[in-house]
């Protein structure tokens, strides 16, 4: 897979989302490309999930344009932005916590089989081919397909929606907030994952607080202050502490810290 | 049946709304026409139904003499007696000069009665409460049945057919009425047949199913019962219906009338029925209010007895024509 | 009931596991059925036990289920059922009117009776989805306006509240009549519906979307699910199982009542729960709501055959009834617990 393809398969051009009188995305711009993790970066509130939103197709730009695969596109419905290739993961991986892993995979196309009136959902070929496909992104403690995706790991859960987009072919891959509610060891998994879709050509948009995942995983990245974005850079032309930086809002960080830190000096001499 | 099987699943939700429902459009409302208002029962309820046709055939004559009267009932059992005094505040408060009220939860509805005879207002008592309840208001007179009188004559009627144990089936365990009929029972067959209460809780209201198969089962678990007295229709067609799919003997008997009863009586399946004779109820305390408040007429005897009429084999055909005419 | 596929050929785990069954969402009410089951058989004796004894709470359970089994799927989906008992009243007194007061063939009434639920329940459901109101406000007027409509009409055109007729021979042997002189055919019905609900829930695709939709609406709609149709088709389901029960009931008793059928409103609700379906939706299984159902109808008759003061027996009812649903709770969350291996998650 050669490294990125020049051509964005998604791009974003001076869009801006307007909310009954707030403003939550600002004359964004943006460009995804094939194989490649492009990371938000953003503080709460920054307008990150305005710009998931507009990506997989839940609200349409107030003005700007959505370009798809070179073609101005419009996405009407999430449907709509799902059967173009977009595939949404939200933080706690499948949405549906109470069905089993091979009912979940398949919601919305599940696969039959019969014929006519005796056309029945294939539960055999759903439970093996969601574990199947799981399995191959390294979650093999998952061997049946009837278990509860509630009852599943967080990672494991991610795992099992990244999974899904990936087997129903997903060209671009929003991952919202992946990490944030897992531990070390499963956001390593996790973010294996992510370079393993990477690797599959699929363009990656992984929204994240945590700088070091962004980091590690991260080619481009784009960061989010109050709707308008203030820097798009890609890997090594920032050091960690100037994306730090920026995610505070512009602030320093070194002077939060140093500031934080006479607070709790002071904290610790009453003691 | 009185404060009856009915709609008790709205008791978890409704805010018992109140329905004012005209029994004569007051259209032809020429002044100083009588206002007769006349709180009673549910319009669903088949008993209230048969009492509501009594006080429209009496309102023809109000209406003749250029009054109106208007049916006032609420939605639902739930609140019954502060639902009733309210009923009979609207009515004065819409400037009534007649008031017929079934008397059915004394504490809560008194207060207001009270309030309507001291305006001077025309109270008749009628249904419920019976002629202690008329002059502790100090309403004019109360028509009606007795639930105990009415009991005791089932309970006669059965021990006079040989009955030795019978069972007296209540849907609505605790309300005054049915209790009063079921001790009526016992007690008008009391040195010739023991008799006992099989009380259903509410999950089973307005279920016959549920009525049946409870039915069924006591009369399995005791074989000795043989004779079964229900305090409404619904729960009559029930046990008819217990009585067959358990192969018991029990002759049946059952308060108030309707047309499945009369068939079984007919037929010969059941023993009896009961009958207050609500029809009557309406029309009579209707008139009375009516014409008191008119004509300052009122009968002497206080109270006036409806009921219990028995209804067998004997007279069922006359009795038959008049549920026909909804007049029974 | 889907057969147990837990093997699976990759990675060999220990052939047979307890825990397996135990997560199933009809385990808590299987469990509880037994139970109640064991306890009147030991309370209610030889009257409880024989035939006579199964048909009284087979005859409760089967209305009560043939109810259940629909608002299960309305209730999976995430939806609240509560006209089922107007719409009882109102079919019922529908064929009873055309067929007994006016006279018409008993198959017209049967017909217009249960196209009367079918309608009743379109309109739930066009209206939930309409205005995205709550179900449970949704049923909850429709209960009343579909009462007071009864009433009204009824009074209107018989002049009374209650209305007599007799089905035509088929109708009664098929709706009416009593197998051995037990079980009421009803019995049968609630077998068809069983089958045809557990076919839809666990063989169709159409099954899946009820699981989604009651899992997450929004996501299941981002899937590409029509998310209100399979809504409406649901509320006509749980329409057409409360009108069948009352055509049922008319052809037994002979007749209808304006006032017949709320019972059925919170029984259906609890049989439904006691079996293992989640109140919010998402979750259960028709084996556990027919299941729930039976616990039901034993619970609601097994007093009568204890000999025992029946004043209590609504304390009992609501006892037992608290003691399946702790259960179930129980058990979902150990479905939900994955295996041993794994600690906890969210």
């Amino acid at each position: 897979m050669t490294k990125a393809a020049k051509k964005p398969i998604l791009r974003l051009k001076n869009v801006s989302k307007v909310f009954a009188g707030y403003q939550a995305l600002n004359d964004v711009s943006l460009e995804v490309y094939p194989g490649q993790v492009l990371c938000l970066l953003g503080d709460n509130g920054a307008g990150k999930s305005t710009l998931i939103k507009v990506l997989s197709g839940f609200h349409e730009p107030t003005s700007g344009t959505v370009e798809w695969d070179g073609q101005e596109a419009r996405f009407k419905s999430p449907k709509d932005a799902n059967e173009r290739g977009i595939a949404t993961v939200h933080q706690f991986g499948g949405t549906f916590p109470l069905m089993s892993i091979g009912r979940s995979f398949f919601v919305g196309v599940e696969p039959t089989k019969g014929w006519g009136p005796f056309k029945r959902f294939d539960r055999k070929y759903a439970n093996e081919t969601a574990v199947r496909e799981m399995q191959q992104l390294g979650i093999t403690r998952i061997t049946d397909g009837e278990r509860l995706i509630g009852s599943l790991s967080g990672g494991e859960r991610q795992a099992s929606a990244i999974a899904r987009a990936v087997h129903f072919g997903a060209k671009v891959l929003i991952l919202d907030e992946p990490t944030a509610a897992l531990g070390v060891k499963e956001a390593t998994h996790v973010l294996r994952i992510i370079m393993q879709a990477k690797l599959k050509g699929i363009a990656v948009i992984l929204v994240t607080h945590n700088v070091s995942h962004a980091l590690t995983v991260g080619d481009h990245f784009a960061v989010l202050i109050r709707g308008q974005k203030a820097d798009d850079f890609a890997k090594g032309e920032r050091t960690r502490d100037q994306i730090t930086d920026l995610m505070a809002g512009g602030e320093a960080m070194a002077e939060l810290e140093a500031e934080l830190n006479t607070l709790t000096g002071t904290i610790n001499q009453i003691h | 049946m009185k404060i009856s099987r009915s709609v008790k699943i709205a008791a978890a939700f409704a805010a018992s709304a109140l329905a004012l429902t005209g029994v004569n459009a007051s259209a032809a409302n020429a002044a100083g026409g009588e206002k007769v208002y006349v709180v009673g029962g549910m319009p669903s309820d088949p008993f209230w139904s048969v009492v509501k046709r009594g006080a429209e055939a009496a309102a023809n004559a109000v209406k003749d003499a250029g009054g109106t009267v208007t049916w006032l009932g609420p939605q639902n059992y739930d609140n019954l007696g502060p639902d009733a005094g309210k009923l009979v505040d609207n009515a004065i408060a819409a400037g009534a000069t007649a008031i017929v009220v079934a008397d059915w939860v004394p504490a809560a509805e008194n207060a207001a009665i009270k309030r309507a005879v001291a305006k001077g207002i025309s109270v008749v008592h009628y249904n419920a409460g019976g002629v202690k309840e008329a002059k502790n208001t100090g309403a004019l007179a109360y028509v009606g049945s007795d639930d105990y009188l009415a009991g005791v004559a089932g309970g006669k009627y059965f021990a006079s057919k040989g009955a030795k144990n019978i069972l007296c089936v209540n849907t609505v365990p605790g309300s005054a009425n049915q209790e009063a009929r079921c001790k009526g029972v016992a007690d008008g067959a009391k040195g010739k047949a023991k008799a006992k209460q099989l009380p259903l809780p509410s999950s089973n209201f307005g279920n016959p199913t549920a009525v049946s198969n409870a039915v069924k089962a006591a009369l399995t678990k005791d074989k000795t019962i043989d004779a079964v007295v229900t305090i409404g229709v619904q729960d009559a067609d029930s046990s008819a219906a217990a009585i067959k799919a358990s192969g018991s003997k029990a002759k049946l008997g059952t308060f108030d009338l309707s047309e499945n009863v009369l068939a079984r009586i007919a037929a010969g399946t059941q023993a009896f029925a009961i009958d207050q004779q609500p029809w009557l109820q309406g029309y009579l305390a209707t008139s009375m209010a009516w014409q008191h408040a008119q004509y300052g007429i009122l009968p002497a005897s206080n109270p006036v007895l409806t009921g219990p009429a028995i209804v067998d084999k004997s007279n069922v055909a006359k009795v038959s024509a008049g549920v026909k005419a909804g007049v029974r | 009931m889907s057969a147990k596929a837990t093997a699976s050929k990759a990675a060999s785990k220990p052939g047979f596991d307890i825990t397996n069954i135990a997560r199933r969402p009809e385990f808590g009410a299987l469990i509880g059925a037994v139970a109640v089951f064991i306890f009147f058989s030991i309370a209610g004796g030889s009257g409880f036990t024989d035939a006579g004894g199964w048909a009284s709470w087979l005859n409760v359970a089967s209305e009560v289920g043939i109810i259940a089994l629909p608002v299960a799927l309305v209730m999976i989906a995430g939806d609240l059922d509560l006209s089922v008992g107007s719409t009882l009243a109102a079919s019922s007194m529908t064929m009873a009117i055309l067929s007994g007061f006016f006279g018409l063939p008993t198959w017209v009434g049967v017909i217009a009776a249960l196209l009367f639920g079918v309608l009743v329940g379109w309109l739930n459901g066009y209206l939930v989805t309409k205005t995205n109101l709550p179900s449970f406000v949704v049923t909850l007027a429709s209960m009343f306006i579909v009462m007071g409509a009864t009433l009204g009409a009824t009074r209107l055109i018989v002049g009374s509240t209650s209305v007599t007729m007799t089905a035509d021979p088929f109708f009664q042997i098929i709706f009416g009549n009593l197998i051995f002189g037990l079980f009421e055919t009803a019995v049968v019905w609630w077998a068809v519906i069983a089958i045809i609900v557990s076919w839809v829930l666990y063989k169709s695709i159409f099954g899946n979307w009820i699981y989604a939709i009651g899992g997450d609406m929004i996501s299941a709609r981002a899937t590409g699910i029509p998310v209100n149709k399979v809504r409406i088709a649901l509320f006509m389901g749980s329409g057409f199982g409360a009108a069948l029960v009352g055509v049922i009931q008319t052809c037994i008793y002979n007749g209808a009542q304006v006032a017949a059928g709320q019972s059925f409103v919170f029984n259906s609700i609890i049989a439904v729960v006691v079996g293992g379906v989640l109140l919010t939706g998402g979750y259960g299984s028709t084996l556990g709501v027919i299941l729930g159902t039976v616990t039901f109808g034993i619970v609601n008759q097994g007093i009568y055959y204890t000999g025992w003061d029946a004043d209590w027996a609504a304390l009992i009812l609501g006892l037992l009834l608290l003691a399946a649903v702790l259960t179930n709770n129980t058990f979902r969350r150990l479905a939900l617990s994955g295996g041993k291996k794994e600690k906890k998650n969210d």
